[in-house]
């Protein structure tokens, strides 16, 4: 414990890049949705860029580097316990961190869901709002906008234990997650799983990659062209009338 | 006695009838009113919409949908949020919050500048490209939201 700690890579650039990114369009969504009208559409598009950062962690959470993977620190009971009594010695997110990282991701995908299928009662119908009906699209939007609360508690309290960390537990998460690199004593640094060789990074990179498009593609409703038998439009079946 | 009594009715009667073809439209009438207004609204906020987003630009679809925008905004829609009118059903339950409807309500202002930007709308559709329309269009939904967000129940 007395070895002097060494500055070892704990999160990789995939995943730093996800959380600010992350932070830049939650943003960029909640001020083009407050602002609304004109701004709807770049409200939109924050929301799938929103979408394309889930799906692609998502995917690296899976075949990504280990401290990014969800079975790495989605741990259970006995972990939970250990590390409340501050015993957890590991890597990467912590047992807690680990629970508050999967609560983020649900809250902002149910963000996410509720937005895709709602509208603006103006003049905006979000890309999946054809697959519901008025009242149900009317109805979303309502929850759009509480969800947005219960987001804005749960960030509130993410950087309440950031700070809690830096300054009562001495332990800065800031820095990592910016360089990526954390001074680790030689328990923490023993516990540090081995990074992915190039093959496996670069491969594991192109599919968490696809997997984000895919998902992108299908939220702005690529699976709906053309027309969904569920609403045809008026036009395409029947001649306008003249007058 | 008894003839004065007739016209004693005669008179509360005709007064009362002359009364209640005063007062206007029942409230539940207004409040169906106002509601369609809106539809009728989004209906021409649709078809101005699919002009400026898609590859095609319909001038005179455009300019039918914003001169029928600007005659409604300047139809005087406030009329149909007469006193009465603060809870009731027409068409559906009424989403217009009791704040439009107290001393201090700034609905007055966000009418007149739907009222502006619909006027300005009109005159561009007839002359003014797509991408002007566009503008125009996400200008007067500015006015559209500015009003729902202090104005529209939300559930």
């Amino acid at each position: 414990m007395s070895a002097t700690p060494a500055s070892q890579r704990i999160w990789d650039l995939p995943t730093r890049l996800f959380h600010w990114l992350l932070v830049v369009a939650l943003l960029a969504s909640f001020v083009s949705g407050e602002v609304g009208g004109a701004w709807i559409d770049w409200h939109l598009r924050s929301g799938l860029l929103v979408v394309a950062l889930i799906g692609f962690r998502l995917a690296w959470g899976i075949v990504g580097s280990a401290t990014a993977r969800f079975a790495q620190f989605l741990r259970g009971p006995a972990a939970i316990r250990a590390h409340w009594r501050g015993q957890w010695r590991g890597v990467g997110h912590s047992p807690i961190g680990g629970i508050a990282v999967v609560v983020l991701m649900l809250a902002v995908i149910a963000q996410l869901l509720t937005g895709l299928y709602t509208n603006d009662d103006i003049s905006f119908d979000a890309p999946l709002s054809v697959l519901v009906d008025k009242n149900t699209s009317d109805a979303l939007r309502l929850w759009h906008g509480r969800l947005f609360y219960l987001l804005a508690v749960l960030t509130a309290l993410h950087v309440v234990a950031i700070v809690y960390y830096l300054r009562v537990k001495r332990d800065d998460l800031i820095t990592p997650m910016l360089t990526g690199r954390k001074r680790l004593d030689p328990e923490r640094s023993a516990a540090l799983p081995q990074p992915l060789t190039t093959p496996r990074y670069v491969a594991a990179l192109l599919l968490s990659l696809l997997a984000a498009v895919v998902i992108t593609w299908i939220a702005s409703g690529g699976l709906l062209n053309p027309a969904p038998a569920s609403a045809p439009m008026i036009e395409s079946t029947t001649p306008k009338p003249a007058w | 006695m008894k003839r004065t009594l007739a016209i004693a009715s005669l008179v509360v009667l005709t007064a009362s009838t002359a009364a209640l073809a005063q007062s206007g439209p029942k409230p539940e009438q207004l409040i169906k009113w106002r509601q369609s207004v809106f539809q009728v609204l989004a209906w021409n906020g649709q078809r101005i919409k699919a002009n400026v987003e898609g590859t095609t630009f319909n001038r005179e679809d455009v300019v039918k949908a914003a001169n029928s925008t600007a005659a409604i905004a300047n139809s005087g829609i406030g009329a149909l949020f007469a006193p009465g009118t603060e809870t009731g059903k027409g068409w559906h339950d009424t989403a217009a919050k009791a704040e439009l409807f107290a001393a201090d309500s700034k609905v007055g202002t966000l009418a007149a500048n739907f009222s502006q930007e619909a006027t300005e709308l009109a005159r561009i559709a007839a002359s003014g490209d797509q991408a002007s329309v566009k503008a125009q269009f996400g200008k007067l939904n500015q006015t559209c939201k500015a009003c729902h967000d202090e104005y529209k129940a939300k559930d």
